[in-house]
């Protein structure tokens, strides 16, 4: 039987994932990279951010400076040696970028520019205009063109991770063109498979962010660290929850209530609308529940005023938001406010990895938003998110390089088992299966909606333990789904099966996560427990997969170096 | 095996044909169409008058100016089309010139309005020409 | 009050079991007036009919997956409002010039080997070291390439291209417009390395100007400037090669 075989794996095609592959080329160029991606890489999520990306190049900034904004944001779960290796790393990384293309906006001396940003104390959030991942991820990946030692496998969609002899040695991906099941092995294997949205209703994340390599990873027996710590971003447009960039604040944009009240100022008086996401969220949720929120046909919202800024500059910094105003919400943002309200974006949760990706699977790496490196804690600063694939994409890619050099080559017969193993289970649980009632998109709407009722920006010990019994009864009924489609080509059914099997996993992670973190840090916060509590919880959670349905949860002690954890205001 | 590779193996797809009526089906199209199809009449009315040029060229006894309906209808029509076609080919002036004056790019409403109006001046001058010697 | 319905009719194409496409309708309660076909094609999915299959990922306009011919017009089908329709039908077919690989599925090969023909990344005599910083470019450099920075890679305009679909081997609006966003960025020096692919003989001397690629461009691209504005630099530079160069 012929597999392919590579001597490093990327699972994923966004901005992490191409920043490895190239980053495992430039360290050896003999070293042959497959890049697996379920979607053509220009359309991983990186390409919707728009706000920036943060590093200290400006001479008045310091790499402390950076560090103590990032782990004061974090409300101090960061892990501070990983902070610290990440801020020396990032302004080579955005250098890089610019080397490879990127636009990045000048200033009139025609160096980088850089914007203010959410909990940033300077200026330091370097931006192309409003879409900064749009312009970064095609740089990179049109500049990936030219290493032919990366061969691309685009819309192979990964189902398990082959585990041999206690490492990772490669993938199961399914061709989608043809349906086929493949065996693509590799000497060590990187996941870059971005964030999970999508188990939520309201967010801001594409239709493929799924959470399938922490699900991956989880099965494989890796843990997934602080799962509890999803970010809601305070400004996505109702109903549809498109991302209005924190960069529209960052340029000047008012939040105002119903009362006309930049409303802020009773929150984070003096950061006001620059606050970390967390605690701005929360403010507008804690507005609407005392009746200031505008009332909408989707929901409560409020208003992000950027009419004072004029038509110049928000032609000049903010085009593509006014696209989208016009677009979907039909108004112009240069006369009209625009209706925001808080909406899932982040992950700061993920596969436990160290500082340089490495996860406790030997062979297994993980970057990305999909990884839990220790950099973001509780709490992501905005534009932290780009410099941050960057940093662990090309520390992860140099890593696994020197990894390869000197691991053997896979056995070839347990693979070949394997293979036929996966490819049976598929077979037998999804495709071939013969009765089943149950409709994917209904399972998958009702998890949406139950997790953003009982895991949203305000939880409850109740609300959290109807939903573990929410998402049991889903996955019961997971188990008797109907798949119509009979295809083997481009069967579009089959993956939205695999990926509700990921989301229900990660989704029961996070709630189970959440319902043990009884204190308030970052962005988990708890109605019953409304305080940070540094004696029993400045630890990560680690969530181990078990034979039951809850996971079992180990507690990490935070790495402390410079910065002693204080009481976070703004 | 790069995608380009593994692409060649996978299951058997559909070519759909073109169609030899592809610009009946939109106005733009159909324009499209028109405009490089001014390029006949405007051929055969040039070659009308190489043959005249050519009976000119024999003595004024040969030469008697074509002056039926006919003739003129048809003069008629094609001035038509090269109008068509002056008027499309100036218009799109503005978006294949590009140069800058002084570091600003000029706007492209300049440039076409320049290229109309030395049209109008070429026209002028010809037909001054032409009716001067005619007279 | 009764509830609005539309009548959305997809191609079908299964390759195991058909040897052509053909039509299937479905009736949806058309319940927002925000809809866009895409929501149209999602809740097809969901609650009728599993199998239909098309590709979609940010439904912003921004990733460039759900490019789709609707009403015989290539859109985003994320951006294609229902209310702009309705009430008459919605045909959605497959983007146009491409082979069809499944239902709303089409082949993108061809495309991507293009993009990569031209390359599409900054090519310097001389690399400048990354500690020397960045290049230094203004603003108004930007300016100079920055429209045709903007393509999403959503293929619209080979959909509307008839020289494409006359010919497949025809280099394409976005390949060309990418490759002058490259030739113009005042940190490229890679002009003629590209100009072999450009100037082919599937290259920008196919294109007649039809100009239908940027009128389908949803992001103001403008391709059709780029190839004609090409064609010029090209000519000036064999015409004049020790004259003024971009």
């Amino acid at each position: 039987m012929d597999f392919e075989s590579y001597d490093v794996l990327v699972v994923g095609g966004g901005l992490a994932g191409i920043r490895a592959a190239i980053a495992v080329v430039e360290t050896n160029p003999r070293l042959k990279v497959a890049m697996v991606s379920k979607v053509y890489p220009m359309r991983s999520h990186t390409v919707s951010a728009e706000g920036g990306a943060a590093a200290v190049l400006r001479p008045e900034d310091s790499y402390e400076n950076h560090a103590f904004d990032t782990i004061k944001g974090s409300d101090y779960l960061a892990d501070q040696d990983v902070v610290e290796a990440f801020v020396r790393e990032a302004p080579i990384e955005l250098i890089q970028m610019e080397h490879w293309g990127c636009p990045w906006s000048r200033d009139p001396d025609g160096k980088i520019s850089a914007r203010p940003f959410g909990g940033m104390t300077t200026w330091r959030t370097c931006f192309a205009a409003d879409k900064t991942g749009f312009h970064m991820l095609h740089s990179v990946f049109q500049t990936s063109l030219k290493y032919p030692q990366i061969h691309r496998h685009d819309e192979a969609f990964v189902t398990k991770l082959l585990v041999e002899d206690g490492r990772c040695a490669g993938v199961v991906a399914i061709d989608m063109r043809s349906g086929r099941f493949d065996a693509i092995t590799a000497k060590a294997v990187i996941l870059a498979t971005g964030g999970l949205g999508r188990v939520y209703a309201f967010t801001t994340n594409g239709n493929i962010c799924t959470g399938d390599g922490m699900a991956l990873a989880y099965r494989a027996g890796v843990g997934l660290k602080d799962m509890e710590m999803v970010q809601f971003h305070p400004t996505g447009l109702p109903f549809t929850g498109i991302l209005i960039t924190e960069a529209v604040r960052g340029e000047g944009g008012y939040l105002t209530n119903r009362d006309g009240e930049r409303f802020l100022k009773r929150y984070v008086p003096n950061k006001m609308e620059l606050g970390p996401r967390d605690i701005i969220s929360r403010a507008m949720v804690t507005e609407f529940e005392d009746g200031r929120g505008f009332e909408g046909p989707h929901g409560k919202y409020m208003h992000l005023d950027v009419r004072h800024l004029g038509e110049d500059t928000i032609d000049r910094k903010l085009p593509f938001m006014r696209e989208l105003g016009r677009e979907f919400v039909g108004i112009d943002i240069v006369h009209d406010p625009i209706p925001v309200r808080p909406v899932q974006h982040y992950m700061m949760g993920g596969v436990d990895a160290d500082i340089s990706g490495i996860t406790p699977l030997a062979g297994l790496y993980a970057a990305g938003e999909c990884a839990n490196v220790g950099l973001n804690g509780g709490n992501r600063l905005g534009s932290n998110s780009l410099s941050e694939c960057l940093v662990f994409g090309a520390a992860t890619g140099r890593k696994a390089a020197e990894y390869v050099s000197s691991a053997k080559a896979v056995g070839v017969k347990p693979i070949d088992t394997m293979l036929k193993d996966e490819t049976r289970r598929i077979e037998m649980d999804f495709l071939n299966k013969k009765s089943g009632e149950e409709r994917i998109g209904a399972i998958r709407e009702e998890m949406q909606l139950s997790m953003d009722a009982g895991a949203g920006v305000f939880r409850t010990r109740e609300g959290l333990a109807k939903l573990t019994k929410q998402l049991a009864g889903l996955r019961d009924r997971f188990g008797r789904i109907k798949i119509e489609d009979s295809s083997r080509t481009f069967n579009t059914e089959l993956m939205a099966a695999l990926e509700l099997d990921y989301m229900l996993e990660v989704a029961e992670v996070i709630t189970y996560s959440a319902l043990a973190r009884e204190e308030s840090r970052g962005a988990h916060a708890r109605r019953d427990f409304p305080e940070r509590d540094d004696a029993r919880f400045l630890k990560h959670t680690v969530a181990m997969r078990t034979d039951d349905i809850a996971p079992r949860l180990e507690y990490r002690d935070v790495r402390i170096t410079n910065f002693k954890p204080q009481a976070r205001a703004y | 095996m790069s995608a380009g590779a593994r692409a060649s193996t996978a299951t058997k797809t559909y070519r759909p044909a073109m169609g030899a009526g592809w610009w009946t089906r939109k106005r733009h199209y159909f324009l499209y169409m028109v405009r490089e199809f001014t390029a006949l009449p405007l051929a055969l009315w040039l070659l009308w008058l190489l043959y005249e040029i050519y009976r000119a060229g024999r003595g004024p006894s040969a030469f008697y100016p074509p002056s039926s309906t006919a003739f003129v209808v048809f003069s008629v029509i094609c001035l038509l089309f090269a109008l068509y076609h002056s008027y499309t080919f100036l218009s799109l002036a503005g978006v294949i010139l590009h140069f800058k004056v002084l570091d600003k790019p000029v706007p492209s409403r300049l440039i076409v309005l320049s290229q109309f109006g030395l049209w109008l001046v070429a026209s002028v001058v010809i037909g001054a020409v032409l009716i001067g010697f005619g007279r | 009050m009764a509830e609005k319905r539309i009548t959305i009719r997809a191609t079908r194409y299964d390759p195991e079991k058909d040897s052509a496409p053909r039509l299937q309708s479905y009736d949806i309660p058309f319940s927002d007036e925000s809809m866009v076909v895409l929501d149209a094609l999602n809740y097809i999915k969901s609650h009728v009919d599993g199998s239909l299959s098309y590709r979609w990922s940010c439904r912003m306009g921004i990733c460039g997956s759900c490019g789709m011919t609707v009403n015989g017009t290539p859109k985003l089908t994320c951006a294609a409002f229902l209310r702009d329709y309705w009430p008459r039908s919605i045909t959605v077919s497959p983007l146009n010039n491409f082979p069809i690989v499944r239902d709303l599925v089409v082949d993108m090969e061809d495309f991507m080997n293009k993009l990569k023909s031209i390359k599409p990344w900054i090519i310097r005599k001389q690399e400048v070291p990354l500690g020397a910083g960045e290049h230094r470019q203004t603003m108004d450099q930007i300016d100079d390439f920055r429209q045709f920075s903007q393509c999403i890679n959503c293929m619209l305009c080979y959909a509307a291209c008839p020289v494409y679909g006359l010919d497949d081997k025809f280099l394409g609006p976005a390949a060309i417009a990418l490759a002058r966003r490259y030739n113009l960025d005042s940190r490229d020096e890679g002009i003629k390395d590209r100009l072999p692919v450009i100037a082919s003989s599937e290259g920008l001397w196919e294109c007649s100007f039809v100009g239908e690629c940027s009128v389908v461009c949803p992001k103001g691209v403008d391709p059709a400037k780029a190839i004609q504005q090409t064609k010029l630099d090209t000519t000036m530079r064999f015409v004049l090669p020790f004259g003024n160069r971009e």
